[in-house]
């Protein structure tokens, strides 16, 4: 059986590396092959890699607040780029200041992402969804 | 005692090396001025008139030529993404010594299917996907392509999953497909040596034969290599060494013509400097790239546009190359010359080396780096008539070390030059895989270090 690919990194112009060697470390342990793009990724790289290695989530981590500006429009983009079908994830810091976390996930949904996860979210729980939304679109 | 006649065909001129490898010496050299109308024999004869009585001393053992006649060897490259498979790609043919008429990223359409059918292109290198990775393109690509009438030789080296498909696809059109791995197995990593291999293995069976150099046969034994790839084969030996014999380490080199600038950069490893961040796709360790719109002849008037607005290009200036045009042999102006062919080494090195760019974030600057950092780098070898027949070569080749008018690229900091004055590199790359130690120690005496008092 050929393994899913998953293409994961840090976007914009965070620097934050050690959740996403987390990230990577986990998704491995689960048995998916991972196309890490470390930090300070941009919409066009997460696009292109997926492109290339026919992946079927992107994972997308930001931590230092600006995440918001960084996935604008990025739903349409990811659309236009043909990845349609690609489940799109964000999770970590994604607004400044204390918002309530509803209104943040909602804004990130209405931008085209599939799941939204708050910070201190448990890696595991994203795995299983992740396992669980694959398995709903074969 | 072995001796071997070496030669260098296909471009202006037609070089000659006689060397003893026994003896380790160059034993004579000689050039003659050919056109691309000319027959190549008539180049080959008259370097052989010239050695004359030399010839007639010395027992030849073999004869060896590297070619870069009738166009030298063509290809397209396909791919999929321009940055990944495409420029992983176009890497590989350059590293085989191709030049490369046309490149094609994500499924191919009609249009670029008649461009490739009327072009002259020798072989198609098709890629796209990493192994596992996208198939749809890829095998779309290789239906697309199987509509062409005009048959060539193809190498598969993309995603490994449909190899059996994209064969089938290809067999039964009637092209000759072979394969060998993906030039991007998975994201971001370059592996160009199998198909590197590949392209010089089809350039020798059917290349040849197409471009009517077979019948050189009669005049030498073996047509070994394209100009570039055996150029490429030295400058790997003299930088790297032997196990018996120690090289002179990493180096570039700067090879100026008439219709194109070709840059090589020969690197032991990877250098990224402490906290940069790489991008992209990691470029090989020997690296060739080639600048068709960069030349001091043909491709004069290309080097003035881009150059528009420096103070140097007077109406006179601009008449010399207008007169290229209606006459390619004029009397050269030296003055102009040098001009251009700076202009050539520092456009083309460039766009040969990496980059560094500053990204402001919120935590501070960060950097982030794109291709090869080739600022350590202490050798730089000028190859090529402009280079060689200017009087002050060093002002040329320090054209492409590193400035502070553009500090993002990864050019060398200082180097010493060395000149291939006596034509050696392309001729002694014919010899590099057969005998090494001595051939390293040719070159090693015969590509000589500009003295202090020069520069």
């Amino acid at each position: 059986m050929t393994k899913t690919t998953v293409v994961i990194g840090v976007i914009g112009a965070d620097v934050h590396a050690v959740g996403n060697r987390i990230i990577a470390y986990a998704l491995e342990k689960a048995g998916f092959d991972v196309v890490n793009l470390g930090v300070m990724v941009t919409q066009k790289e997460f696009a292109e890699a997926a492109i290339e290695t026919n992946a079927k989530a992107i994972v997308i981590s930001s931590l230092y607040g600006h995440g918001e500006l960084d996935c604008r429009g990025i739903g349409d983009y990811f659309n236009e780029a043909g990845l349609k079908d690609v489940l799109l994830y964000i999770g970590g810091n994604l607004v400044v200041g204390k918002a309530d976390f509803d209104s943040v996930e909602e804004k990130f949904k209405k931008m085209g992402f599939d799941r939204v996860y708050p910070p201190g979210s448990d890696i595991e729980q994203g795995i299983n969804d992740l396992t669980a939304d694959l398995e709903s679109r074969k | 005692m072995s001796v071997y006649l070496l030669f260098d065909v296909g471009s202006t001129y037609t070089k000659g090396v006689l060397v003893d490898i026994t003896k380790e010496k160059i034993v004579a050299t000689a050039s003659s001025m050919t056109t691309a109308e000319t027959d190549i024999r008539f180049g080959i004869e008259s370097i052989k008139s010239q050695m004359g009585e030399i010839l007639e001393q010395v027992n030849i053992t073999k004869t060896l030529v590297c070619s870069s006649a009738k166009g030298g060897l063509t290809m397209i490259s396909v791919g999929l993404i321009p940055d990944l498979t495409l420029k992983a790609a176009t890497l590989a043919c350059y590293s085989a010594g191709a030049k490369v008429i046309g490149s094609y990223s994500f499924e191919l359409n009609q249009h670029e299917i008649e461009e490739i059918e009327t072009s002259n292109c020798d072989i198609l290198l098709l890629c796209g996907g990493t192994n596992g990775g996208n198939s749809t393109v890829v095998v779309n690509n290789a239906k697309r392509i199987a509509s062409i009438r005009r048959k060539f030789p193809i190498i598969y080296a993309g995603n490994k999953s449909c190899q059996d498909q994209v064969n089938e696809i290809l067999n039964n059109a009637g092209f000759e497909c072979t394969f060998c791995d993906n030039v991007m197995p998975s994201y971001g990593v370059l592996e160009v040596n199998e198909c590197r291999n590949r392209i010089r293995e089809i350039f020798l069976d059917h290349i040849i034969k197409a471009k009517g150099l077979s019948s050189l046969s009669t005049l030498i034994e073996e047509i070994i290599l394209p100009t570039p790839y055996s150029v490429m084969e030295a400058l790997k030996l003299l930088a790297k060494g032997t196990l018996n014999e120690r090289g002179l380490g990493d180096l570039m080199a700067i090879d100026i013509g008439g219709a194109t600038t070709d840059v090589y950069s020969m690197n032991s490893t990877v250098v990224i400097a402490d906290h940069v961040d790489f991008k992209g796709l990691q470029e090989p360790l020997e690296k060739r790239s080639v600048e068709g719109d960069l030349g001091v002849r043909f491709n004069a008037k290309h080097v003035l546009a881009l150059k528009k607005n420096e103070t140097e290009i007077t109406v006179e200036f601009n008449r010399y190359i207008s007169q290229f045009a209606a006459d390619r042999y004029i009397v050269p102006n030296p003055v102009f010359d040098q001009l251009l062919a700076k202009w050539c080494c520092e456009i083309a090195a460039v766009r040969h080396a990496g980059r560094i760019d500053s990204v402001f974030t919120p935590l501070g600057v960060s950097y982030c780096q794109q291709g090869k950092d080739l600022r350590d780098v202490k050798i730089m070898i000028g190859i090529g008539g402009p280079i060689l027949y200017s009087s002050h070569p060093e002002e040329i080749l320090e054209k492409a070390l590193y400035s502070d008018f553009k500090k993002e690229i990864l050019l060398p900091h200082k180097t010493d030059y060395y000149l291939d004055k006596h034509y050696v590199i392309s001729c002694l790359g014919l010899l590099a895989s057969r005998h090494p130690d001595e051939v390293l120690r040719i070159l090693k005496k015969n590509v000589e270090k500009l003295n202090n008092d020069q520069r």
